[in-house]
């Protein structure tokens, strides 16, 4: 099938288009720059057109996505949609069911999402949900943070070893990447406790989070992954954390990038609003986002995604459980804990956002505080870590305070607690987003961050994932308190999304259903190394986990339909 | 017991296999085979051992109907399988019951026939762990991979469950008896507790043995979080217990390092039901403050849990789920299928991998007898004395392999050992084919 | 002002799912509206003809002005006055499900028993049931913390297990006896129950008021003894007589205040 889309206005950071009138064109799946008089025209005329959105981080798939939905019954109601003759019932709000999660993202106009936390053991489960999920494709990240044989590996400083490990790993979890939560604080949790900032070790292992991140760091460099190290820091949520959280970045500041890789950076800092408090406790709790700001303008070596608060009832859900129950003592709201064998914790909890709580006014504060001080747009991506921060189906919100320093001062004025205005800078910072940096920030940052050539841009050669929205940037102010609503609900429904060439999102409405494709690494040229590791783990593996190896595995068919990112670490 | 000599006559071994009996899904069994049938299983228990290897006994093996006598006749699958198809295609309140003894694979089919004739799909966790799952959503969850415990634990309390008799190899494998990384000892680094009003097997092996009296659950856990919060006591005995054994308890709860708490049938049946999960679960999210502890229901069925949590990841809601007004609707006692059979709602009843027959009280089975019942099963049972066409199906992690969660919910591909009898059918195709079957009757009505 | 009155001509042992017949729906439905209305049974709709013979008199200018009379057994007629805001139900016979959940405003009443569900997640309005109800009066929706926020419950008769589960606000008076556990998880309100109740009130409770005025069985270990008051006034409802006042659950930190009728619990005393 080939498509022309015409005469759009089309924004594509990654090739420097910005606003320019341009006809996209599609042939077999990818953007080419020639069809046949046989294509199909899409007249788009007037109309934004950008490539398909990529999210960086998102929890959407997997076993605790699964507790939320069975323990949270009247979330699932609080998003019924009926069956139509193309989808399925939809439930869910804050923690969708996995049709429902497709066909949201799809009309919202993104193709790919990123699962942020697969604990290896359970990872059949992951990809058994992802298959159950259409219409985007799925890059899941597997914990390693708190993995003991990872904390060996590290305690011995044997990096060849961790290297080995983390290659079989991604091969028996056919995950993407690596992810990090607490390091060695999850582990703590196995004994109902956390550690604290970068140089506390986890009881019994002697090994601290700082030196798990850096380890883990200089193996997926040495492996030369798609993607960078993936870190949620110690302390989230802790007022004070924000030494921490650069403690964590500049840990890795010397690692050597990998020169395989199309990726700038060597670190990127998940949800960086939870990791951005001054003070002592909530009681003098202010904004650390400036210093974290400063030091990522400074530092090239360093991406991060926003986590922005969004003023929801929603669901936290972390691999962070120790402060998953320090929320729980908070809030006293029903409290789920998820304990991983030899792998992770994760912990999950209900959690009301309002704009009249000052410490949620403050997190929404420090969440824009980011994004407007931040000066690279390649370096920060839009996220609410959903659905810890606010669901997904917010985005569009977010790029309408984004756009408008007006809208944000309105709500400052009338609809947030006054710690938004005296505990931050937010108010002094009028700089607004054009659509080029909404595109950077929801497309082609996340899509380089990731490691992902051939989506975030519509250059020829580039996955045919292309989104259209109602709205004409040429004829329309978005910097105008009032233009707020008209974004969120515009960039909420897509036109069209077109995946893989395919239209799967006509009018806000889906039209297609298509399978998501399972994304993982394969890494080569570690034959060796893998064999001697796995010769060497398998007795502790025996003993001390409660399923065979044979049966931990993820098998083929769990990931039907994959893709494979072919890595030769040897090069 | 007497003694029995190892098996010695067999062709071939198939290592690894996972045990399709109770939610322990042990998956380090080695089936011996012997021409097409497993003649000996090595490292299961009884149970499991027994139900692998009596597969043929009582099997169904072909498709039957009920003659105009109401016996049950042999008939070709296409046959049965119209049949089912024409009572499922023209049937107003449809219920699709069972599943927690097939494959993860079966019930993908199973929910898009549900959503396809707007039916009601519910599993055995109605009549077992449902008043867990209720308590869950009220009031949370803080569970563990079975591995956890094994590492960890200090303290293991089993209540109103007998593992040694329901989950045999629970102890052994994953709680007490196992050598864990920070409990080199096993057994000797561990407490074992039970709190139950019967002195059951593994009351006889604990160290400690709570006898609360029947229906005195709910009582017993709050009088322990009244203690944890200072509280006095004023009652001498509380629940049958001397108030001092119920301090003392708290006190040497409060000072493990790790603690277990697994729940059985026996505190989601007495008089409050889920509200003795429901204080369990917060007496457990109390203790947290001290030091760990975590919780575990012992499901029985090997795929109940799997159940579950395929119904929330598709559809957001455990079991229970009712499709008639074309999206799903959850409601205890409205949605749920003994209250449907008691209300006698349901006007054509599909069982799958489950026996209504022997588990259901009279009222709801008096429901069955009177509507059309199609069953989905490898044995003979009391339900099918019920069904009015009776589809044989396989017999999965022996002969069809597939997905199943373990009780703490760790996914397992459970693999074949063995093909099935040539007459049967899996269950996966059987449910499929009533899919295709059904909406080629709809279609053709419209 | 508008009656409509459906006499129940046929019992479909399947319930018929009454949400969408409210005051709020059709004040302004005619008789032959109704005639050609399909009423959800199951997964199909059936004309409502069948089930029942209809009368529409006189006319409503909003849901304020309309009286629904619903005659017969009502025993498989599910969410009677689900969310309506305003006008008046009357069932003359035994209701099912669900009969008033959601409820925002306006008032039914049930001259019979009703099953479980009764007023559901109500937020205002009024519900009075003749008989009996059945468990989860009052109650919240299965895993949701925020119950009954507002509106009046009056049950002349019994009531069974778990009333106003979680309850945070309203008023529920019960005149006949209630099984165990009312009032679990409340957080808000006011329970007052007539007769005995067997086991437990209160459990959990963080907040709010539940009244005893027959014998209780069985009183948790979580509720502190604060003394006895003679003719106490309680959030403005004067009782009469000696009424002992217990504070609990303590194992939620909770502030909720149970009294109990001295004379009937004496071995309390």
């Amino acid at each position: 099938m080939e498509y022309i889309l015409k005469n759009g206005i089309v924004y594509d950071p990654t090739h420097n288009v910005t606003g320019d009138r341009k006809d996209v064109m599609i042939k077999d799946g990818k953007i080419v720059d020639n069809v046949s008089s046989d294509a199909k025209v899409l007249d788009v005329t007037d109309k934004l057109v950008m490539a398909a959105g990529v999210d960086v981080h998102a929890h959407i798939a997997g076993p605790k996505l699964c507790v939320g939905r069975l323990y949270r019954p009247e979330d699932s109601r609080a998003g019924v949609v009926p069956k139509t003759d193309i989808t399925r019932a939809e439930t869910g709000f804050s923690i969708p069911s996995c049709s429902a999660t497709g066909y949201r993202y799809s009309r919202m106009g993104y193709g790919t999402v990123t699962e942020a936390a697969v604990p290896p053991l359970e990872a059949k489960h992951t990809h058994e949900e992802i298959m159950a999920i259409p219409n985007i494709d799925v890059s899941p990240l597997a914990l390693f943070g708190n993995n003991w044989f990872v904390l060996q590996f590290v305690k011995k400083n044997d990096l060849e070893g961790l290297a080995a490990f983390v290659s079989a790993w991604l091969k028996l979890s056919k995950c993407y990447g690596m992810k990090v939560v607490n390091p060695c604080g999850s582990e703590a949790w196995g004994w109902g406790m956390n550690v604290h900032g970068i140089d506390d070790p986890a009881p019994h292992w002697d090994v601290t989070g700082g030196e798990v991140v850096r380890a883990l760091t200089q193996v997926n460099e040495m492996l030369g992954l798609p993607h960078s190290m993936h870190v949620h820091p110690n302390d989230l949520g802790h007022p004070g954390n924000y030494p921490t959280t650069i403690g964590t970045l500049d840990a890795v500041k010397d690692v050597k990038k990998n020169p395989n890789v199309i990726r700038d950076q060597t670190i990127h800092c998940t949800h960086l609003q939870f990791h951005c408090y001054g003070g002592t406790s909530w009681r003098d709790a202010k904004s650390g986002a400036a210093p974290v700001a400063d030091y990522i303008n400074k530092n090239k070596h360093v991406t991060c995604d926003v986590g922005q608060v969004t003023f929801d009832e929603t669901t936290t859900m972390t691999a962070d459980a120790p402060m998953e129950y320090d929320l729980y003592k908070l809030s006293g709201l029903k409290w789920a804990n998820k304990d991983i064998e030899l792998e992770t914790a994760s912990g999950l909890i209900p959690i009301i956002y309002s704009p009249k709580a000052p410490v949620n006014a403050l997190q929404w504060a420090i969440g824009l505080e980011l994004f407007l001080l931040i000066n690279d747009p390649w370096q920060v991506v839009l996220t609410t870590d959903s659905p810890n921060a606010g669901p997904f189906i917010r985005y569009p919100r977010i790029m309408s305070w984004l756009m408008s320093s007006d809208r944000r001062t309105e709500m400052l004025e009338n609809e947030v607690h006054k710690w938004a205005t005296k505990r931050t800078d937010l108010a002094s910072l009028d700089r607004v987003y054009d659509w080029s940096d909404i595109a950077t920030v929801t497309r082609s940052a996340p899509a380089k961050i990731l490691g992902l050539e051939q989506r975030g841009h519509l250059g020829v050669g580039a996955n045919a994932d292309v989104a259209v929205y109602d709205i004409e940037p040429e004829n329309f102010d978005a910097t105008k308190a009032s233009n707020a609503s008209v974004i969120e609900d515009v960039m909420g429904r897509a036109a069209y999304t077109i995946k893989d060439g395919e239209i799967v999102v006509k009018d806000g409405k889906i039209v297609k259903v298509v399978p998501s494709r399972h994304m993982w690494t394969n890494v080569t040229g570690f034959e060796e190394q893998e064999k001697k590791v796995l010769e060497d783990i398998m007795p502790m593996f025996n003993r001390y986990y409660t399923v065979k190896f044979e049966n931990y595995k993820v098998f083929d068919h769990y990931i039907d339909p994959a893709i494979e990112f072919k890595i030769d670490a040897g090069k | 017991m007497a003694y029995e000599e190892p098996i010695t006559d067999y062709d071939h071994i198939v290592e690894n296999c996972t045990c399709a009996f109770c939610g322990s899904n042990c998956d380090d069994l080695d089936f011996l085979v012997k021409g097409n049938h497993v003649v000996g299983v090595r490292h299961a228990c009884r149970l499991g051992a027994s139900k692998i290897m009596e597969d043929e006994d009582q099997r169904l093996k072909v498709p039957m109907m009920r003659d105009e006598n109401g016996e049950l006749q042999e008939v070709d699958w296409d046959t049965a399988l119209d049949a089912a198809a024409e009572l499922i295609a023209n049937s107003v309140r449809p219920l699709f019951y069972g599943w927690s003894e097939t494959s993860i694979e079966c019930m993908k089919k199973g929910l898009k026939l549900t959503e396809y004739v707007g039916a009601v799909i519910d599993n055995q966790a109605t009549i077992c762990h449902g008043p867990t799952v209720q308590a869950v959503q009220n009031v949370g969850y803080p569970l563990m991979t079975l591995g956890e415990v094994k590492n960890r634990a200090d303290m293991v309390v089993y209540t109103g469950s007998n593992p040694m008799n329901a989950h045999p190899r629970h102890l052994a494998r994953y709680s007490v008896f196992p050598r864990g990384w920070f409990r080199q000892r096993g057994r000797f680094d561990r407490t074992l507790v039970t709190w139950d009003p019967k002195f059951s097997d593994t009351a006889k092996m604990s160290d400690i043995w709570v006898p609360f009296e029947e229906n005195g659950d709910y009582g017993f856990c709050n009088a322990i979080r009244a203690v944890l919060k200072g509280k006095e006591l004023k009652e001498d005995v509380i629940s049958g217990i001397p108030k001092q054994d119920i301090i003392d308890l708290t006190e040497s709860m409060k000072n493990v390092e790790f603690g277990a708490l697994f729940f059985g049938l026996g505190l989601t049946h007495t008089l409050s039901k889920q509200r003795n999960i429901d204080i369990a679960i917060q007496l457990v999210q109390d203790l947290n403050a001290y030091t760990k502890w975590v919780l575990l229901p012992m499901r029985g069925h090997f795929n109940v849990n799997g159940f579950n949590i395929y119904m929330a990841y598709e559809m957001g809601f455990p079991y229970g789920v009712d499709f008639c007004r074309g999206y799903p609707r959850y409601m205890i006692g409205e949605t749920t299928t003994v209250d449907l059979l008691n209300r006698k709602e349901p006007d054509v009843f599909l069982v799958i991998a489950a026996d209504p027959g022997a588990h259901f009280p009279g009222g709801a089975n008096m429901h069955l007898a009177n509507i059309p019942v199609i069953q989905i099963d490898i044995h003979w049972g009391p339900s099918t004395e019920l069904a009015d066409i009776v589809l044989p199906g396989t017999f999965i992690g022996v002969e069809t392999a597939g997905t199943s969660y373990r009780m703490d919910s760790v996914p397992i591909h459970m693999k074949s050992a063995i093909d099935p009898p040539e007459t049967c059918r899996e269950d996966e195709w059987i449910v499929n084919e009533l899919y295709e079957r059904v909406k080629k009757i709809k279609e053709e009505a419209k | 002002m508008k009656t409509i009155t459906l006499t129940l001509k046929k019992f479909s042992s399947i319930a018929l799912e009454f949400e969408e017949l409210i005051p709020d729906t059709v004040y302004n439905w005619s008789k032959e509206d109704f005639e050609n209305y399909q009423v959800p049974i199951g997964n199909t709709r059936f004309p409502l003809t069948n089930y029942f013979d209809i009368e529409v008199e006189g006319d409503a200018e909003g849901p304020e002005d309309v009286k629904m009379i619903l005659d017969g057994d009502m025993s498989r007629v599910k969410y009677i006055g689900y969310r309506m805001t305003a006008g008046e139900i009357i069932v003359n016979g035994d209701a099912d499900l669900q009969a008033g959940a959601e409820m925002i405003g306006g008032s039914l009443k049930i001259n019979g028993n009703a099953e479980s569900y009764v007023g559901r997640e109500m937020r205002g309005g009024s519900i009075e049931v003749m008989g009996n109800v059945r468990e989860y009066c009052g109650t919240s929706y299965i895993g949701e913390w925020r119950g009954m926020s507002g509106g009046v419950i009056k049950v002349h008769g019994n009531a069974g297990k778990q009333l106003a589960d979680c309850m945070s606000g309203g008023e529920i008076y019960i005149g006949g006896s209630c099984d165990i556990l009312a009032g679990i998880h409340m957080t808000k309100g006011y329970i007052e129950i007539g007769g005995d109740v067997t086991r437990w009130p209160g459990g959990q409770m963080k907040n709010g008021t539940i009244v005893i005025k027959g014998k209780l069985s069985s009183l948790l270990e979580g509720f502190e003894n604060e003394g006895i008051f003679v003719d106490p006034d309680i959030e403005g409802k004067q009782l009469t007589g000696k009424y002992i006042k217990y504070k609990g659950d303590i194992g939620v930190n909770g502030k909720g205040s149970l009294w109990l009728n001295a004379e009937k619990n004496r071995n309390l005393l």
